[in-house]
């Protein structure tokens, strides 16, 4: 349904799999942002995103051109618009590009989805004036690119993340130690992975950032199709990491299969949640700015 | 150790059709997609199956598909268990002793002995030797093996018996004692002219020779040929088989006390009568003997049995042996008092399936009226009955198959009939001169019962119509009794007798009408006292004097004598022999031919096969839904 709606204009409900075809990286998380912020101001969360519409009356001094005129027509008082952020907050990318996140039932897949989402964040981060890393890994660090707030540094990173290649399997709990113990100043951590490894090695290597005290949030990238099961006939399924084969008949193993993915998925709910971890749940399919909004509530905790 | 043989072997063909399922999986075994999937983490959670369980499913699929076809193919090849299952190795001698009547002269076995030592010491050093004795029935004494001392032990403890000498069984017997191998048979008889019954059967196989040690018989002899009662006098038929006539005396005994002797003289080849008056006696066996001490000796002394049996035994086989089944006959039967009593006893098919021969021997009817559970032995007992002289009773009502009654009579009586409906009919005799009408005069009473429901009889050429329904079809037909056929009687009635099928049993006439038919099916059984030995099952058949058959209320005794054609010395050439054994080989593939046909026929492995392969669909039905 989201697809009629980018057909009415509004990039923010950009079909991530329409998105995927607008051209450069850059050029999707501009749209992916700027469509995002200039929903922000007439969305019901205004007073929840105060960093980019922040008001203060007047003082003297102030430059006269960030004088809202329009307030001042209503209130007949005067008051600035606040564009930069006082404080800069270290933010860190961490991307999973193991080989199940080149699964894709339609559109795109999730590393499509997940180079996507965090480039828009590098985008909406670097506007901030935040300083942005990105860190690419499997079961062992690809890519690292160590936080920045240079301009051509967002270069480097929407660079890094165009040309991603598809990594072995998922082994995360080595890559998060390892990352937990390189970040030496408290910032905010956000990864981006579709977590098929072991639950409570992952848990455990999120919980060591939160213990480093940075801030985190994860974001749990799912097909729509590794979602719903929506299979039919009986077949062969390949284990996209491991190569190897099981045979299913679907509607005999969906229940099974669904219940075993909505466990994991409300474990991860709760214990991340208990350890201060934001975690959310985005389908491939789901627009951006949902992310988005997330970071930015996180990011409010770690500033 | 069986073997599987087939009797339409080329049906077998049709298992090339499991070539087709075989087909079928190889062009389909990559039939399913092969789909790339992330999360298989979740997936492994459910019960999925591994790629190598789904194969070994696939193989038992298959296997069970091809096992299917293969079994219906083999279903129609008709299989059966055969014996053995091959010709075993070894050349083998097989010496085949007559311990008939007929050696039982002085000096006469001593030979028999001495020759048939001799064919096993001078058996060829390599053959494994076995010794069978035979009269009526051939017994192996010294099994098939290499220990000649103990086969010529086994001789040395042979005598004569009572037996008639039937070469055909004999041979068959050693046959199967060769049990395929090549090797020889070597039989010491007196080569006695009646010794080939045309009634049994034998085969002698191809690689077998037959060898024969002969040996002579008496010149004379004098026999009782026969015993009889005729009022109060004892007759007893005195046969000379020489040359010569000859003055002798007959000795008669009641219960083992002499009552007199009658001096008789026979001509020459020819017989003569003695009669004695015997005292007044209820019961008890007379015996007559002569005193022939140069001839056979089993044939010197006969017997005779004077019990009155009072009560005609009657046995109802009803569907599953309840008393309401056959409660209407059975209540008709118990009015009868005093000589003309029956004694009734109502068994299930399957229940009189399982019961011995000596307990049918002594039951003078059968009633069937439920062929439920019946089995092959059953039937088989069935057609015994009526062929020993039983008189059998079947009427054709809700529980009775006509198939399984057509199968069990096979060769007794020509039996068929369909069911029908709707028509309310009436009876009435065709010959009310018959026993079973005399009673009921002109057959009024019989007018009387209303039939709702009646089977439509099918009289063959040599059935007699007793009685017809209104509609002219036939109500009640009588078999048997006649020259030629079985010993027996048989009645088939075309409706019920417990009240479903008509109001008969309600109706005045029904209690005489079952008691005329009953006593006139129990008159043949009821008559027959003597029995020649071999007829009678169980040691007490094999040797003459008096035996007692039936068990319980029915228990009775009968005389055992020996046959009158064994006491004729008449002998035959060795060349007339062979040419006996000749002609028993040339039927010997036909007789071979028909075994099979019966041994199929008993066994019905077919069924078992259709049954496994419902069994084997089934299971891949079963297995097919889970695979998807």
């Amino acid at each position: 349904m989201s697809a009629p709606r980018g057909a009415q204009g509004e990039l923010r409900f950009l079909d991530p799999a329409v998105l995927a075809h607008l051209g450069t990286l850059e050029l999707k998380s501009r749209a992916v942002v700027e469509g995002f912020l200039s929903g922000l101001h007439r969305s019901p969360f205004k007073g929840f995103s105060v960093e980019f519409a922040e008001y203060r009356p007047y003082l003297p001094g102030d430059d006269l051109s960030t004088i809202d005129w329009k307030v001042y027509a209503r209130s007949d008082r005067y008051y600035v618009k606040k564009f930069e952020e006082e404080t800069n907050v270290e933010c860190h990318l961490l991307l999973d590009i193991s080989a199940s996140m080149a699964y894709r039932s339609s559109g795109v897949s999730k590393l499509e989805y997940g180079s996507m989402l965090a480039a828009s964040l590098a985008y909406l981060m670097h506007r901030q004036r935040d300083a942005v890393g990105l860190t690419t890994f499997d079961d062992r660090l690809a890519t690292m690119l160590p936080p920045s707030a240079r301009p051509s540094h967002l270069r480097a990173v929407l660079v890094a993340l165009d040309t991603l290649a598809v990594g072995q399997r998922t082994s995360m709990a080595k890559p998060l130690h390892l990352l937990a113990d390189a970040i030496d100043k408290r910032g905010l951590v956000v990864v981006i992975s579709d977590l098929l490894d072991e639950p409570e090695t992952v848990i455990d290597g999120l919980r060591h950032f939160r213990f480093r005290g940075s801030e985190v949030i994860v974001f749990h990238l799912i097909d729509p199709a590794e979602r719903t099961f929506p299979f039919e006939r009986a077949a062969r399924f390949r284990d996209l990491e491991l190569g190897d084969e099981l045979m299913a008949v679907p509607s005999a193993v969906r229940e099974q299969y669904l219940g075993a993915l909505r466990e994991t998925i409300e474990r991860y709910g709760r214990e991340l949640g208990s350890a201060g971890i934001d975690y959310r749940l985005m389908d491939t399919s789901t627009p951006l700015d949902f992310a988005l909004m997330s970071y930015l509530s996180t990011r409010g905790r770690a500033r | 150790m069986f073997g599987l043989a087939f009797l339409s072997p080329l049906f077998l063909l049709g298992a090339a059709a499991a070539a087709i399922p075989i087909a079928i999986h190889l062009f389909y075994r990559r039939a399913e997609p092969v789909v790339e999937f992330a999360a298989m983490r979740y997936l492994r959670a459910a019960p999925v199956e591994q790629s190598s369980h789904r194969h070994l499913r696939e193989l038992l699929l298959l296997a069970l598909r091809v096992a299917a076809v293969a079994l219906l193919a083999c279903a129609f090849a008709r299989p059966y268990l055969t014996g053995e299952a091959a010709a075993l190795t070894g050349e083998a001698t097989v010496v085949l002793v007559d311990t008939s009547a007929s050696l039982s002269a002085p000096g006469q076995f001593d030979a028999v002995r001495e020759r048939a030592g001799r064919a096993v010491r001078e058996a060829p050093s390599g053959h494994a030797v076995a010794v069978l004795s035979f009269a009526h029935a051939a017994d192996v004494v010294a099994p098939l093996s290499r220990d000649r001392a103990g086969a010529l032990a086994s001789i040395a403890a042979l005598a004569p018996g009572a037996g008639a000498t039937r070469f055909r069984a004999a041979l068959e017997r050693a046959a199967q004692e060769l049990a395929g191998r090549p090797g020889r048979l070597v039989v010491v008889t007196d080569l006695q002219q009646s010794g080939w019954d045309a009634a049994s059967g034998g085969a002698i196989p191809e690689n077998a020779t037959v060898a024969v040690e002969e040996v002579e018989s008496p010149a004379a002899n004098i026999a009782l040929a026969a015993l009889r009662i005729e009022g109060r006098e004892a007759v007893a038929a005195v046969r000379n088989f020489s040359r010569q006539p000859v003055a002798d005396q007959v000795v008669f005994t009641l219960d083992d006390r002499r009552v007199g002797a009658v001096p008789v003289v026979v001509p020459a080849d020819g017989s003569t009568e003695a009669r004695l008056p015997l005292p007044a006696a209820e019961s008890g066996v007379v015996s007559a003997s002569v005193d022939d001490r140069a001839g056979y000796g089993a044939d010197n002394a006969r017997y005779a049995v004077l019990d009155r049996s009072n009560a005609a035994s009657v046995l109802a086989v009803t569907a599953s042996g309840h008393p309401s089944e056959a409660l209407y006959l059975e209540r008709a039967l118990a009015v009868a008092e005093g000589p003309a009593r029956f004694q009734f006893r109502a068994l299930s098919g399957a229940t009189f399936s399982t019961l011995g021969p000596a307990e049918v021997e002594g039951v003078s009817a059968i009633v069937v009226l439920g062929t439920r559970g019946m089995e092959q032995r059953g039937r088989e007992r069935l057609a015994q009955f009526v062929r020993s002289g039983g008189g059998l009773l079947v009427a054709a009502g809700p529980d009775v198959e006509p198939a399984v009654i057509r199968q069990a009579l096979a060769g007794v009586a020509a039996v068929a009939w369909t069911s029908r409906s709707g028509g309310t009919l009436s009876l009435a005799p065709s010959d009310t001169r018959h026993p079973i009408f005399r009673l009921f005069g002109g057959g009024g009473a019989l007018g009387n019962v209303s039939f709702e429901r009646a089977a439509l009889l099918e009289a063959p050429p040599e059935a007699v119509v007793l009685a017809r329904f209104t509609d002219g079809t036939p109500a009640l037909i009588e078999e048997g009794g006649h020259p030629g056929g079985a010993a027996g009687r048989f009645l088939l009635f075309g409706s019920d007798l417990n009240y479903r099928w008509n109001d008969f049993p309600l109706q005045p006439a029904f209690v005489p009408f079952v008691h005329e038919m009953l006593r006139y099916l129990a008159s043949s059984r009821a008559t027959r006292s003597e029995y020649l030995v071999g007829e009678l099952p169980g040691e007490q058949g094999r040797i003459a004097g008096v035996a007692a058959i039936g068990a319980g209320p029915a228990a009775r005794r009968v005389a055992v004598n020996v046959d009158p054609r064994e006491s004729d010395p008449r002998r035959m050439t060795a060349e007339s022999f062979q040419a006996g054994i000749s002609r028993l080989r040339a039927t010997a593939a036909q007789q071979a031919r028909a075994d099979e046909r019966q041994q199929e026929d008993q066994q019905s492995l077919w069924r078992y096969g259709l049954l496994l392969m419902v069994v084997a669909l089934a299971a891949e039905g079963l297995l097919g839904r889970r695979l998807g």
